[in-house]
Order: C-alpha cells, then structure tokens, then sequence
C-alpha cells in the first residue's frame, strides 16, 4: 500500500486534497455552520488590494472626466452658449408678438363695441426728431383716406389728431404738444375748457375759474366743442390743481400713455361713441382693466347684441400693417368708402 | 517555494518565475476578479483565477504544485463570495490545476491555438466539476452546458490567449 502510495504520489495527494475539501464542505453542509473564521482571514487578506483598486480607478476615471474627458467641453460650451443665445432672442420675440397681440386685442374689442363709429386702425411708425414736439407717425395715409383734423384715439382715451397727411402715412399732433388744444369738460361738473399741451410732459386744462371746485383724480373727457373729436371720449384726470391768475392751474394726466403708443384708431367722423353699458353714461370707454378683460373674453357684443366671433389678433395685425393697394382698392376700415368724414378735413379747430 | 520550477519527467521545459510572482498575480486575479464585479455583469463571463490557475499549471508542468496553486486559489475564491459554503471553487480548480499540469507535462502549450483550445476545455472540465459538486453535495440544480457558458468559455479562451501572452514576459530567463 505504501509502495502504491508513494508511485502514485501525485494522484494520492490529489485524493486527499478532494477528500479534505469534501469533508469540509460536508462540514458546512450537514451543520449549517459557515466556516467565518476562514472567510474573514480571506476578506482580510482581500479588501486592501480592492480597496487600493477602487481608489486607483477612481482617480483614473476622475482624471479622464476632468481632464481628457473635457476636450469637447469647450466647443460644447460655446455651442449651448448660442443655442441659449438665440432661444433668448426667438423668446423676446416671441413676448413682443404676443404683447403686440394683447393690444391689438384690446384695439379689435374697441372697435366692435362701438360699430357706428367708422375708425381704422394704425401702426406707429415713428415720431417727431424734436424733442419739444410731441408728434406720431402712422402707417395710414392718403391712400387710406385719412384727413387733417381726424381725431386719434386709443380704447384708453385721447391721443391727438392729423395734422399732416402724406400718401401712405401721416402726422398726429399728441395733446401734450404744446401747439394743441381739446375742448374738454370735468365729466362730474360738465364745466368746459381747453385741454392745452404745456412746455412739460403733461398737458393743463385751462380756462377754469379759481372758484370751481377741482380736486385731483377728477375725470376729464372731450366737450365735443372742438368739431374735431367727439364728445365723451376721456382725455385724463386731474392731477393737481392750484389757483393761479387769471385762472386755476390744472395739470392733466392723460388718459392714454402718450409715450407708448405702438396702435391706434384713427375716428373717420365725429360720430359720438355710444357707452358701453348704460351704466356707462359718462363714457363711452371702460378701464383699462375691464378692456384687458374683455379683450381675453371669448367674443364682444355688438350693437346689436349679437354675439360677433372674436377675431384673432393677428388679422388686426395684417390688417394694419397690410397697405392698401392704391386709392380705389377697399381699405380695412369700418366706414363705408362713398361715406365722406363727417368732420371737414380743413375745417379749423377753435382751440387749435 | 511556489516560485521555484521543478523539472519534468519529460523533455519539455519547465519555465522559472521570480520570486513571489505566482502568489503576487494569483492575489491579484483574486482581487480583480472582486473589483470587476462592480463594474457589471460582463464581468461575469470571466474567471480570471481560473486562468491564473490553468496558466501557471502548464508552465510550472508540475502536477503537486499545480493541485496545491488550484486549491489555494480555489479556497480563497469560496471565501470571498459568500453564495456557496467553502471547499467547492476550491475542490474544482485543484482538479483543474492537477489536470493543467499533467497535460502540460505531455503537450506544448506555447502555441496561441493550443493555448485556446486548452483553456476552452479546462474551463467545461472546470464547469462541470462545479456543476457535479453543486447537484451531488449540496443538492443543487446546475447546468453542465448552456450557450451562456459557451459564449463564457470561448471569451475566456481568447482572453487567456492575450493574457498568457502578457504572463509569459513574467518568466526568468534561463
């Protein structure tokens, strides 16, 4: 046996070495009894070379991502930077066409509440190079049949009239051009005067007596007097008052924002606006908060009291940067075109 | 001393290594195998101690030392994984380092296409040892042969090529 044994020592070793191993998986097996003490030295022996791998990767991989994985970071910077760029200015865009809408909106509303008032709307294509003149330029013109001395509103009030009317565009005067002059009244008292542009930005209500009782916040809307524009539209307010010689000295605050003007309506007669609502006598104009509402609300009432689809802002849009295509073509206005302006075109002001 | 060669019976050279260098790349195949598990499944298609264990088992040509390399690397590989008990990684590469050895002993295995084929199959050889313990001593259901292990064995194979390659610039010059 022995002889056996040492011939085939390889195999018997072999033999043993299986057997050994059998025996303690046996072991395990049959007591359910891990063997901690070997798997502990094991891990012992074990976690220091992993842990010094993980490391080692770690700084590997941290110097790839930090700096050869940069490479095309630069070139990826600069390209987002455009890209963010140019969302930047499609998004300014994109705000100025819906706050062009807004208004237009506003504009379209106005101008369905109050159809027996022929008006067309305008683009404002620049003002005045004179810094003292407060004068506009529309995108309406002759070919447009606009005239001198059409009034010039917007749903918030007064703004001015034509003063000048070239073929496809032509000049408002502001009411806060120190050369104008509005027939207007206190809308509480109905006492008249003269709505004049003064040297500064605001115009003065002139020509009431130091007696009258004026106090600031007082409503103010045309007389009608003027022959220009019609009665009842708003001008401003009063914002202060003072007793001067040998009248009050009235500062107006106009109704419409004068300096931000960007679309108008041009009145074609000096047809008088009907209120909105009875409630309404005193104006025919709401707040500038009720039109924002309104102009969200799904379709204005007519005259009639039919309901008329909302239109979209963008056919105002196209409507008033749309040029007419010559002087016989139909121009996008509510007048009928054999219908002169009620108003003459160079009948004077008396204020003016 | 593991590092030390024994000569063969036979004519075929049996290859020297430095001092420390089979233990040092055992640990190491150990370690790697652990830390590549991290770092996804793929790693599963792997057994770098297998390997470890095949390649010094034809160059030592030694059948003792190559049982004893197998169980060593074998046990230690039970040890660190915990879904088996002790002994069964371990009784499968003694087999496969006595086997390694004793084929190294009789064949040339410096050529990359025997090197594969040997390693192709030693690893079923190796697989189904595992395959025997698992259904006779623990009552576990293991597969002798699936696609997975093909696919297992043929990307062990060619690796073991590579890796054999990189090995033999380990040996001492005589």
């Amino acid at each position: 046996m022995p002889d056996i044994i040492s011939r085939h020592r390889p195999l018997a070793l072999l033999a043993g070495l299986i057997l050994l191993q059998v025996l303690l998986l046996a072991f395990q097996v049959k007591r359910e009894h891990d063997v901690r003490l070997v798997r502990y030295w094991a891990v012992q022996l074990l976690t220091p070379g992993e842990r010094a791998g993980t490391w080692s990767f770690s700084k590997v991989s941290g110097i790839w991502s930090g700096y050869v994985g940069l490479r095309d970071t630069r070139n990826e910077n600069q390209r987002l930077k455009t890209e963010v760029e140019q969302l930047r200015m499609r998004n300014r865009e994109l705000e100025s066409r819906a706050a062009e809408g807004q208004r237009l909106a506003v504009l379209m509303n106005f101008r369905e509440a109050h159809p027996e008032a022929p008006m067309i709307a305008a683009q404002v294509i620049g003002a005045s190079a004179d810094p003292t003149s407060h004068i506009l330029f529309i995108n309406r013109g002759d070919r447009d049949r606009i005239r001198r001395n059409l009034p010039v509103i917007s749903p918030d009030g007064v703004i001015g009239k034509i003063v000048e009317v070239f073929p496809s565009s032509a000049q408002v005067l502001l009411i806060n051009d120190k050369e104008s002059g509005v027939g207007a009244l206190f809308a509480g008292t109905r006492t008249h005067g003269v709505v004049k542009g003064s040297a500064d930005s605001n115009p003065h209500m002139e020509y009431i007596q130091n007696d009258e009782k004026v106090q600031p916040g007082q409503s103010i809307l045309t007389s009608g007097e003027d022959r220009i524009f019609p009665k009842d539209i708003p001008i401003g307010t009063v914002e202060s008052a003072a007793p001067g010689n040998p009248f009050q000295v009235i500062r107006v605050r106009p109704a419409a924002r004068l300096d931000r003007l960007e679309e108008v309506l041009v009145l074609m007669s000096q047809q008088q606006l009907a209120p909105n609502k009875p409630e309404e006598a005193s104006s025919a104009f709401s707040s500038p908060q009720n039109r924002q509402m309104r102009a969200s609300q799904a379709a204005p009432t007519s005259a009639a009291g039919q309901k008329t689809p909302n239109r979209k802002p963008a056919v105002i849009v196209d409507a008033i940067k749309a040029k007419p295509p010559a002087s016989g073509a139909g121009a996008p206005q509510t007048e009928p075109r054999d219908n002169p302006p009620a108003t003459a075109p160079n009948s004077p002001a008396p204020q003016q | 001393m593991l590092s030390t060669g024994a000569h063969s019976d036979s004519n075929i050279e049996v290859h020297r290594y430095y001092s420390g260098t089979v233990l040092i790349v055992a640990f190491l195949s150990l370690v790697l195998q652990a830390f590549l598990h991290k770092y996804g499944r793929w790693a599963e298609l792997l057994d770098l101690p297998l390997l470890v264990t095949i390649y010094f088992g034809v160059s030592r040509r030694n059948p003792v030392t190559g049982m004893f390399l197998g169980a060593a690397i074998g046990l230690l590989q039970d040890a660190v994984g915990h879904a088996y008990p002790i002994g069964m990684y371990g009784i499968a590469k003694t087999c496969v380092g006595y086997v390694a050895s004793s084929v190294g002993a009789r064949i040339d295995t410096e050529h990359p296409v025997s090197r594969f084929g040997l390693v192709f199959l030693l690893f079923h050889f190796h697989q189904a040892l595992l395959a025997i313990i698992q259904r006779a001593l623990l009552n576990h259901s293991a597969p002798f042969f699936t696609l997975q292990l093909l696919l297992d064995s043929l990307v062990s194979a060619a690796l073991a090529v590579i890796l054999f390659a990189l090995l033999d610039r380990l040996r001492r010059s005589s």
